[in-house]
């Protein structure tokens, strides 16, 4: 007995989380058995078990496993860009002021522009191919990586800098020993906004302007009234913006060991 | 013969983007013997940090020269470390990690550098702290771990920098107990900045009584109370002299200062 209630209060959190799911889902599953749908109603009604259905078809005919391949391609293509660009230049400018004040209008004003703005140039110039995808994920992801780098690098301690180099510290290991682990944790907090913004993008593009990917099969599927569709597709982006969300979660509890528990969250 | 540590006509001005200048030095002589033990007390912000700093090779003075051993200071190196007044140490680092500090930075290899932090923990009575990180710490634990530190590379001259102020009064007693034990069994050169004139009188050879900023030697007072000190020898008439004599020196500068605020 107490093995059992050990068991329930270690994991608390999570049944009392998954249990009031399950419930949701249940109930959403018997509308249709407890209420009758008008007909116009139930033309964009559908429940759980029938999205499941949708999902397993689309699975068999290989369908979503292709859209999907294109939307992470693009994903995964447009975040990696962001933070190829986004760190170095986080980082160089919080280290030199000249290098800030040359690049600290272009990101000001870009960043204060609603991105989807560039989309129909973008598709003007880049075709409905991945590239345009690509191209306003990063732009999306860019910006929060970008501008929690260099504040991470511009609140580093002085103090500490003083530290390591009084005892014979270069510039590199003072921002290997010092700047870098200071950063860090923004650089997470810039990480998780990005994912967030490159997940956005992938949507909002494929929406307006794609053949292929999950935002396309959504659009196409939601101007055919078909709602089951509409909702694999839902399901999934959901999905994988958690597995994400944890993942990154994950990491900054790692990174935060040394923190005092209060200042964990941010 | 050349005194171990000589500061001869130190000046340094600090000036910062879009205020005042603020003359730090003006002038400054200073001078220390090896193996001495000396304090410099004065009013706060006349300069005691920024001499400290310039001694330890982080700031550079405008003009003036500051020499050790004869040899010119002109940036860090091995033969002095500071044991910092907020500690200064790396929050992401375990207890162990920030003593080995200076080691790793000197490039010594990992299996000596835990051997030499195990001595310096013990040594500072943190055993069984090795793996906490600072914000686990209290201050006497930090400060322990940032003296620690300073001595793991084994300098010739130790710079503190009002390292007990943050710390309440009877971990303070204590801590200093243990510097007088551990400076007199290593031999080392100590330039100690305080605000607390009891501390200094009780530790030093010598106290140097700054002015008020811009900072200068004022006038140096000799302790010539026998060693080991006790904590009883703080009850001593001799020793409440000695207080007395700084508190003189050090009043007109205080209100020197005070003065100089309203302006
Ligand atoms: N980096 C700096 N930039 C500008 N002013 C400074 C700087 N460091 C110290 N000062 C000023 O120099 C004076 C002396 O400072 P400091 O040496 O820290 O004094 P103390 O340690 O004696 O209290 C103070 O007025 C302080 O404001
Ligand atoms: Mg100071």
């Amino acid at each position: 007995m107490t093995r059992l209630v050990n068991f329930y209060t270690e994991r608390e959190h999570y049944i009392l989380g998954g249990g009031f799911i399950l419930l949701l889902i249940i109930a959403w599953e018997s509308v249709p058995h407890l209420v009758a749908l008008p007909r116009a109603l139930s033309l964009f009604f559908t429940t759980p078990s029938k999205v499941w259905e949708t999902f397993y078809e689309l699975l068999v005919r290989n369908e979503v496993q292709a859209h999907f391949y294109v939307s992470a391609t693009e994903f995964l293509l447009g975040l990696g860009l962001a933070i190829l660009f986004g760190l170095p230049l986080g980082l160089i400018m919080g280290r030199s002021s000249v290098m800030d004040a040359m690049f600290d209008p272009y990101v000001t004003a870009l960043n204060a522009t609603p991105r989807i703005v560039f989309l129909p140039l973008l598709i003007l110039w880049l075709g409905l191919g991945i590239w345009s995808k690509v191209m306003i994920v990063f732009i999306g992801a860019v910006f929060p990586l970008l501008i929690n780098t260099y504040e991470g690098v511009k609140n580093v301690d002085r103090v500490l800098v003083n530290v390591v180099r009084s005892f014979g510290a270069n510039e590199w290991q003072v921002m290997k020993m010092v700047v870098l682990p200071n950063s860090l944790l923004y650089i997470v907090v810039g990480l998780r906004l990005a994912i967030g913004r490159a997940i956005l993008g992938v949507v909002v593009g494929e929406f307006y302007g794609a053949t292929k990917g999950l935002g396309a099969m959504m659009a196409r599927a939601a101007s055919a009234y078909q709602v089951d569709v509409v909702f694999v597709g839902v399901a999934i982006f959901m999905a994988v913006s958690l597995i994400f969300t944890l993942t990154v979660k994950k990491i900054e509890s790692k990174l935060t060991r040394w923190r005092p528990e209060a200042v964990k969250s941010f | 013969m050349v005194p171990y540590i000589q500061a001869k006509n130190l000046n340094l001005t600090f000036r910062p983007k879009n205020r005042d200048p603020v003359t730090a030095l003006l002038g400054l002589d200073l001078e220390a013997s090896q193996g001495e033990f000396l304090s410099l007390v004065g009013p706060s912000g006349c300069g005691k940090s920024t001499f400290l700093n310039v001694l330890l090779g982080l700031l550079k003075p405008d003009s003036g020269d500051i020499r050790l051993n004869g040899n010119r200071i002109t940036g860090p190196g091995q033969e002095r470390a500071m044991v910092f007044q907020e500690f200064g140490l790396l929050p992401w680092r375990t207890v162990q990690a920030n003593v080995e500090l200076g080691l790793e930075l000197k490039g010594v290899a990992a299996a000596t550098r835990r051997q030499r932090s195990a001595e310096l923990i013990t040594l500072v009575g943190l055993n069984g702290f090795e793996q906490h990180y600072p914000h686990e710490l209290s201050g006497g634990m930090k400060q322990r771990v940032g003296l620690a530190r300073a001595l793991a590379t084994d300098p010739d001259v130790l710079l503190m920098d009002e390292p007990f102020a943050a710390l309440d009064a009877q971990t303070r007693d204590l801590m200093q107990m243990e510097l007088l034990q551990i400076w007199d069994r290593a031999k080392k050169t100590v330039l100690f900045v305080t605000h607390s004139i009891e501390e200094a009188a009780y530790l030093s050879d010598r106290v140097v009584i700054m002015t008020a900023r811009p900072a200068r030697t004022k006038s140096t007072i000799k302790i010539n109370l026998p060693r080991p000190r006790d904590y009883e020898m703080r009850l001593s008439a001799e020793f409440n002299d000695i207080k007395a004599r700084i508190w003189e020196t050090l009043k007109e500068e205080l209100m020197t200062r005070s003065a100089g605020d309203g302006s």
